[in-house]
């Protein structure tokens, strides 16, 4: 198997020519995940919007709070799951606090859908190994249930997913379903766990040592921090994955979200133009090591 | 090509002819700072101090603020304004250095999607060049494929040649400038030649040089040189003023204000030389200044003909000459060493 780019973009909507200007949407749910992690769920204000709207997992959209600024989120939710969108907010700055503080009802800015998304088409009749850590599960349950409304496309499917502490695993609703689901093998482990963790404990590169899932007609699909992602390539490799096996989504600072005001270049490569998506053997022939 | 000319007493009258229809924008000295301003439709005086404007005429399409969306908090929820600017503009005495920057990066306001705010100014704008009589010391565009006295990304091209300016028409839009006006005349073959000299003159003018054969391979084999770029960078103060001068930078930021229940969107110019133009909550891929210089330097002379097959450097100096630290980009380049893979095999 050979990506040499992955593309096929969705296109932003832009609403009068205008790629920037953004659509209302109103938040309808919201999950606590963690102390700092939540999940807004929202809906365009112009209902019919919610039904013309489409995108592809991985991609991401700048959610702004008007008066307070905008952000770049990856879209959380499955595009087989059309009623709302989803994103998961991890607190950490301006406009993260901000959606924080927001309640059922309140209106935010939407634009996008932008950047590349997970090849999906080439990951039909192949095992697929998730491999998420922290927030970094986000992008990957857009993907995974997308796969798994499509079960019987693809072949055997292993979910390895850590976070640091009990406390920091993201969608636990999520996991224990997935756990419960007889077609998949679902991992959880926690760098440390509290007393009444039964699970593995430890950094998910080294339970999915252990797992040890087998390279052979297999994709691997790694989201989470830069450190989680560093040292989930080598055991992969290990294992005998080849660097177009191994597929992962990058995380920038960006503002425009669509190529143009330049903070999230790799080299000559935009993050939010030419990814987030990436496979491992585009990430080994970037220029710049600043990633 | 279409040449005509223009007696330089009948300049004004020119200008206030294409001033009823058009925002005529020339060069004038706004807090003492040269750039592209709406003229007071009377000043000609321009045309005797101008060599170039400090503030490069990007600003006139990529402004160093503006709205991009207003926003009212109502009972029924948001309301949202666009600002409209659908106005003709003429940009009245560009250089063809500035004129090249301004092509240079009209590709990437139109990559994928088109930027709303630039692309409105930019249909509406027609460019009048001038040719440059009197660079600076620290022009260098013919080193960076730019003729001082020649363009191509134009539409009407001016050039002095005593009492009159030679003009040649290079779009449909320009040609029907020139037809507005009565005091357009026919040109004679000695006026031709004599512009001719005068270009060529120009050219002559040009002392600095730097050799940018390679550029793209020589940065690509030292990229990861790090003692390298830490000596490149190590005068370098992180002021920007390199990144708001230069005619082909166009990074910016976007951000918010609100008071009570009125606010708006704001873009306004940012610099990769900044550390907090890349922070990230837990890290920041450019932290270290050797890396947001390099940054720079690569992306002028790597990123760009990589991605579009042209050099970002235009030579019109502006770094050079008004860096606080006499940091110079051509002795950069000068001092890179040569493409390690066009020897190694």
């Amino acid at each position: 198997m050979t990506i040499t780019q992955i593309k096929q973009n969705k296109k932003g909507l832009a609403l009068d020519g205008n790629v920037y200007l953004p659509r209302i949407m109103v938040i309808d749910r919201i999950i606590e995940e963690t102390p700092n992690v939540r999940t807004i769920h929202f809906h365009f204000k112009d209902t019919k919007l919610n039904k013309e709207f489409t995108f592809d997992s991985g991609q991401f959209a700048e959610l702004s709070i008007f008066g307070v600024g905008e952000a770049t989120f990856c879209i959380s939710s499955s595009p087989t799951r059309k009623d709302h969108l989803e994103c998961g907010i991890n607190r950490v700055g301006l406009v993260t606090n901000a959606l924080h503080r927001l309640g059922v009802g309140a209106e935010i800015g939407f634009r996008g859908p932008y950047g590349n998304h997970f090849p999906l088409d080439l990951m039909q009749d192949k095992n697929l190994v998730f491999i998420g850590g922290g927030i970094g599960l986000a992008p990957l349950r857009s993907l995974i249930w997308n796969v798994l409304d499509s079960r019987n496309k693809y072949a055997k499917i292993d979910i390895i997913y850590g976070a640091r502490s009990v406390s920091d695993l993201c969608f636990k609703y999520d996991l224990d379903t997935w756990e419960s689901d007889k077609t998949l093998n679902t991992v959880i482990t926690v760098d440390k766990g509290d007393g009444k963790w039964t699970g593995k404990q430890g950094f998910v590169s080294e339970v999915l040592q252990d797992v040890a899932p087998s390279c052979s007609n297999t994709i691997a699909v790694v989201c989470g921090p830069p450190v989680m992602i560093r040292s989930t390539f080598p055991v992969l490799e290990n294992l005998g994955f080849t660097p177009d096996q191994v597929i992962t989504t990058l995380e920038k600072r960006m503002k425009c979200g669509i190529g143009k005001c330049g903070r999230c270049n790799i080299g000559n490569l935009y993050v939010c133009r030419d990814g987030p998506v990436f496979t491992y053997s585009q990430i080994r022939e970037f220029i710049s090591d600043e990633y | 090509m279409i040449t005509k000319k223009i007696n330089k007493k009948d300049i004004r009258k020119l200008l206030m002819t294409w001033n009823q229809e058009f925002s005529v924008i020339v060069p004038t000295r706004e807090r003492g700072v040269a750039e592209m301003v709406r003229w007071d439709n009377n000043d000609i005086s321009f045309l005797d101090w101008y060599r170039n404007t400090v503030i490069a005429p990007k600003a006139c399409f990529l402004p160093q603020s503006e709205v991009m969306i207003s926003f009212q908090k109502k009972e029924t929820g948001y309301k949202i304004e666009v600002p409209r600017d659908e106005h003709k503009q003429i940009i009245f005495g560009i250089r063809p250095c500035d004129a090249r920057a301004i092509t240079i990066i009209d590709q990437v306001f139109a990559d994928i999607y088109d930027d709303y705010y630039y692309a409105s100014k930019r249909r509406n704008t027609l460019l009048l060049g001038l040719s440059c009589s009197n660079p600076y010391d620290s022009c260098f565009c013919t080193s960076s494929n730019v003729n001082p006295a020649e363009s191509e990304d134009v539409d009407l091209m001016f050039t002095d040649i005593g009492d009159e300016y030679v003009i040649e028409e290079l779009t449909s839009g320009g040609k029907a400038l020139l037809n507005m006006s009565n005091m357009i005349k026919k040109v004679t073959k000695a006026d031709v030649n004599r512009a001719k000299e005068m270009k060529a003159a120009s050219v002559e003018k040009l002392k600095k040089r730097v050799d940018t054969k390679d550029i793209e391979g020589r940065l690509r084999s030292c990229f990861n040189d790090r003692d390298l770029w830490e000596r490149v960078a190590a005068k370098c103060i992180s002021c920007g003023i390199c990144t708001f001068l230069c005619p082909t930078c166009f990074c910016f930021d976007i951000n918010d204000e609100m008071i009570h229940k009125h606010g708006a969107r704001y873009r306004g110019w940012d610099s990769c030389s900044f550390r907090s133009y890349t922070k990230m909550p837990m890290e920041n891929p450019r932290e270290e200044k050797w890396r947001r210089v390099r940054q720079r330097v690569c992306h002028k002379f790597e990123f760009y003909p990589i991605n579009l097959g042209i050099n970002a450097c235009t030579g019109c100096g502006r770094c050079i000459r008004l860096c606080p630290v006499n940091w110079d980009i051509t002795q950069v380049i000068s001092s890179l060493p040569a493409d390690i893979s066009m020897h190694s095999s």
